[in-house]
């Protein structure tokens, strides 16, 4: 869904008939269909030439773990975009929040659930105190978060260096290694299972997707960041508290950063320092390439989802094709090109027609 | 509004649910992870191995795998031999390569992990499909390899070696920096302790002034690190040791051009490094065996798909040589490095593996 901070007062004024038919209308022509269909034709290509594309165990199996990860990723990125700001210290941010379960696990001798809970609030304490930051001094959130980044960083590899001497958290704690190689066919009603295609760490992903999705949607304090996005002195001056409204983006994008974290951490199998060095263009690719817009005011969580999919299969549909470190960064930007411009020119010969 | 919004909420939740139970019975050995028992390999020919060799990204340290390995498609008759270096330096990208591979029909494979704390699973995932796997380049953190063997330069060994060449080069005494990769891995830790081993052993006549890590990114960052050490520190160092590629070619160019007299002790044998030896630039280097890890591990790989050989000690680790060059064997140590290979595999014939008789 693109969510805007004012996007239904024309729709509001048509009969309800008229507003259903421009949803659907709407829904059918967006950029997250467009997307979804760019997507389907890419995995008919690559399935039609490298039928090996179709395993579930080998390619879907783990193709969905990594999108699982990364759309909590770009959520993360997704939920400063929202108020216009960035949030270049989201690979750090995760980076802290899976030392703070490692070391959870490692050192304090917790259970799984009890070192992701931990990882959490860190994430989302660090995240927090980069929105007070901002709004304490007034610096742009550009330079309050890659300084936070550089902080981390050191941190980070010290607080490794002190308690480690592999430089990681190797140690599993019950259910850890369940969670990274169990897919939905260990979860059954009666005879019944899921797919063994889908991993279960995807349901992290599915919460974190229904949890912002409710916050943009349906939640005031939803809607106030996205008006503070827009417009940070009108929502100001209409009497929306933007200074917290901005905390609680951050906040959220901590907490998301330590979830994303914690993922990753699972699916490699430690908890290392090196988790999120590569989060930072995924973050923005997904939210992005989905409709959420740079300057703010306008978030799409499932298109989120659908941006961060486009861009793992065409990196799997490629290596499966057998491109060369050399040209598969050249043909994932040309699809992404062609794939974009194919979305915009259709939605703009929807428009015409719809006006004509 | 909120109707129509609740119905997009709704209906986007729908599709995400219907991805998520996506309707089918399986039972939990079909999953995709380490969880099921490895699949036996069958007994195949040689021409049905398809090898594939993966290293962690790309790095001039891997080019000999490329040559390595087809030569030893064409003598053992292999199905295929790649070279996949797509892994980009991240343990995710690594996995997506290999399980690409693993889906095109390459059933072995010889493998450099990006992290070396977090391979082992991956091994486990690769093995549970049916693949047989060994590290090569670098054996996984801790004392546990889920590969069939792992075959790599000792690197705390090596690290010692370089670091006792700089010594012995200044003298037995002074001033030493070492120079190394990412601080965080588990390689450049054992490394680290390798030259504090060697600095240990002098019984405090040489200091280690300091050890700049995360220098081995690219040349460009290497260059500059070295830059800045010579120009505020220069005149108080005697000896560098470097222990990574990128530093340790930086080294090498930068003590040559700033005419100091330092002692240069380098790893690898790129030729900015050899030439520096040849004009005394460069003290020495400890040269490391990258074909004969490639070449060897495909044939030990091949061995074991074939079901001509099984391995006496499942995730054995077998040093596969580093050898200090100085002025006086810069022509020849590659004899002496064949000669290693050889010597590998043939230890591999008598004890590595354990193999039917002919």
């Amino acid at each position: 869904m693109t969510l805007l901070a004012d996007p239904d007062s024309e729709t509001q004024r048509r009969p309800p008939a008229a507003r259903r038919g421009r949803w659907v209308l709407r829904a059918l022509t967006g950029q997250r269909a467009g997307l979804a269909v760019v997507v389907v034709v890419l995995i008919i290509v690559f399935g039609t030439l490298r039928p090996a594309f179709y395993d579930s165990r080998l390619v879907v199996f783990p193709l969905l773990r990594d999108i699982a990860t990364l759309t909590v990723v770009g959520l993360a990125q997704l939920a400063v975009l929202s108020i216009g700001h960035m949030n270049l210290a989201v690979g750090r941010m995760a980076a802290f929040g899976a030392l703070v379960s490692g070391f959870s696990y490692q050192v304090l001798g917790l259970n799984l659930v009890l070192g992701l809970v931990l990882g959490l609030v860190a994430g989302a304490a660090v995240g927090a105190l980069a929105g007070l930051i901002i709004t304490g001094t007034g610096v742009n959130s550009f330079v309050v978060t890659l300084g936070l980044d550089f902080a981390l960083l050191g941190l980070v590899t010290l607080v490794y260096g002190q308690f480690t001497t592999l430089a990681a958290f190797t140690v599993k704690p019950p259910g850890m290694e369940e969670l990274r190689s169990y897919s939905m066919a260990d979860l059954c009603v009666g005879d019944v299972c899921g797919s063994p295609a889908v991993p279960q760490l995807l349901l992290f992903t599915v919460v974190a997707l229904a949890g912002v999705g409710y916050l943009f949607a349906r939640a005031r304090t939803g809607r106030e960041m996205l008006l503070t996005g827009s417009n940070a002195t009108a929502a100001e001056l209409s009497g929306i508290p933007t200074k917290r409204r901005v905390i609680g983006a951050h906040t959220l994008s901590g907490l998301l950063s330590g979830l994303a974290g914690f993922m990753l951490a699972v699916t490699a199998g430690s908890f290392t320092a090196g988790i999120g060095s590569a989060f930072l263009i995924p973050s923005f690719l997904g939210p992005v390439l989905g409709g959420t817009a740079l300057t703010g005011g306008a978030v799409s969580v499932i298109g989120t989802f659908m941006g961060i999919s486009l861009t793992q299969v065409i990196q799997q549909g490629l290596s499966m094709l057998g491109v060369g470190l050399e040209s598969l960064n050249i043909y994932l930007g040309l699809i992404l090109l062609v794939a974009l411009s194919a979305v915009r020119i259709r939605q703009l010969f929807t428009r015409r027609r719809r006006s004509s | 509004m909120n109707t129509t919004r609740a119905v997009r909420v709704g209906l986007s939740a729908l599709g995400i649910a219907a991805l998520v139970v996506t309707a089918g019975c399986s039972t939990r050995g079909a999953t995709g992870g380490g969880g099921g028992a490895p699949a036996a390999p069958a007994a195949t020919s040689a021409a049905q191995v398809k090898v594939a060799l993966v290293p962690g990204g790309a790095h001039p340290y891997f080019q000999p795998w490329k040559t390595a390995g087809d030569q030893a498609k064409t003598d053992l008759g292999l199905g295929g031999v790649t070279f996949d270096e797509t892994g980009q330096w991240d343990q995710a990208k690594q996995n997506a390569a290999l399980n690409s591979l693993a889906a095109q029909g390459y059933n072995a494979m010889g493998i450099f992990g990006v992290s070396p704390t977090d391979i082992n699973s991956t091994f486990t995932d690769l093995k549970s499909k049916g693949i047989t796997v060994a590290s090569l380049g670098s054996c996984p953190a801790g004392d546990v390899d889920q590969a069939s063997f792992c075959l790599s330069t000792e690197v705390q060994q090596a690290a010692e070696k370089a670091a006792q060449a700089a010594i012995t080069a200044m003298g037995g005494q002074g001033v030493l920096v070492h120079l190394t990769g990412n601080n965080v891995d588990s390689n450049t830790q054992r490394r680290i302790a390798g030259v504090k081993q060697a600095i240990d052993a002098t019984g405090g006549k040489v200091r280690l002034l300091t050890t700049i890590t995360d220098i081995d990114t690219d040349l460009q960052t290497a260059q500059k690190a070295v830059s800045d050490l010579l120009s505020a520190q220069g005149g108080q160092i005697n000896g560098i040791v470097s222990t990574a590629y990128n530093p340790a070619v930086a080294a090498a160019a930068a003590v040559k051009a700033s005419k100091l007299p330092i002692k240069d002790v380098a790893i690898d044998d790129d030729p900015t490094i050899l030439a520096g030896i040849r004009d005394g630039s460069v003290s020495a280097t400890v040269a490391q065996n990258p074909a004969g890890q490639a070449y060897v591990g495909t044939w030990a790989l091949t061995k074991l798909v074939t079901g001509a050989c099984t391995v006496a000690t499942p995730g054995v680790a077998i040093d596969s040589g580093s050898f200090v060059v100085d002025s006086k064997n810069v022509a020849s140590y590659d004899t002496e490095r064949q000669a290693k290979t050889k010597a590998l595999l043939e230890q591999f014939q008598n004890t590595v593996l354990r193999c039917k008789a002919q």
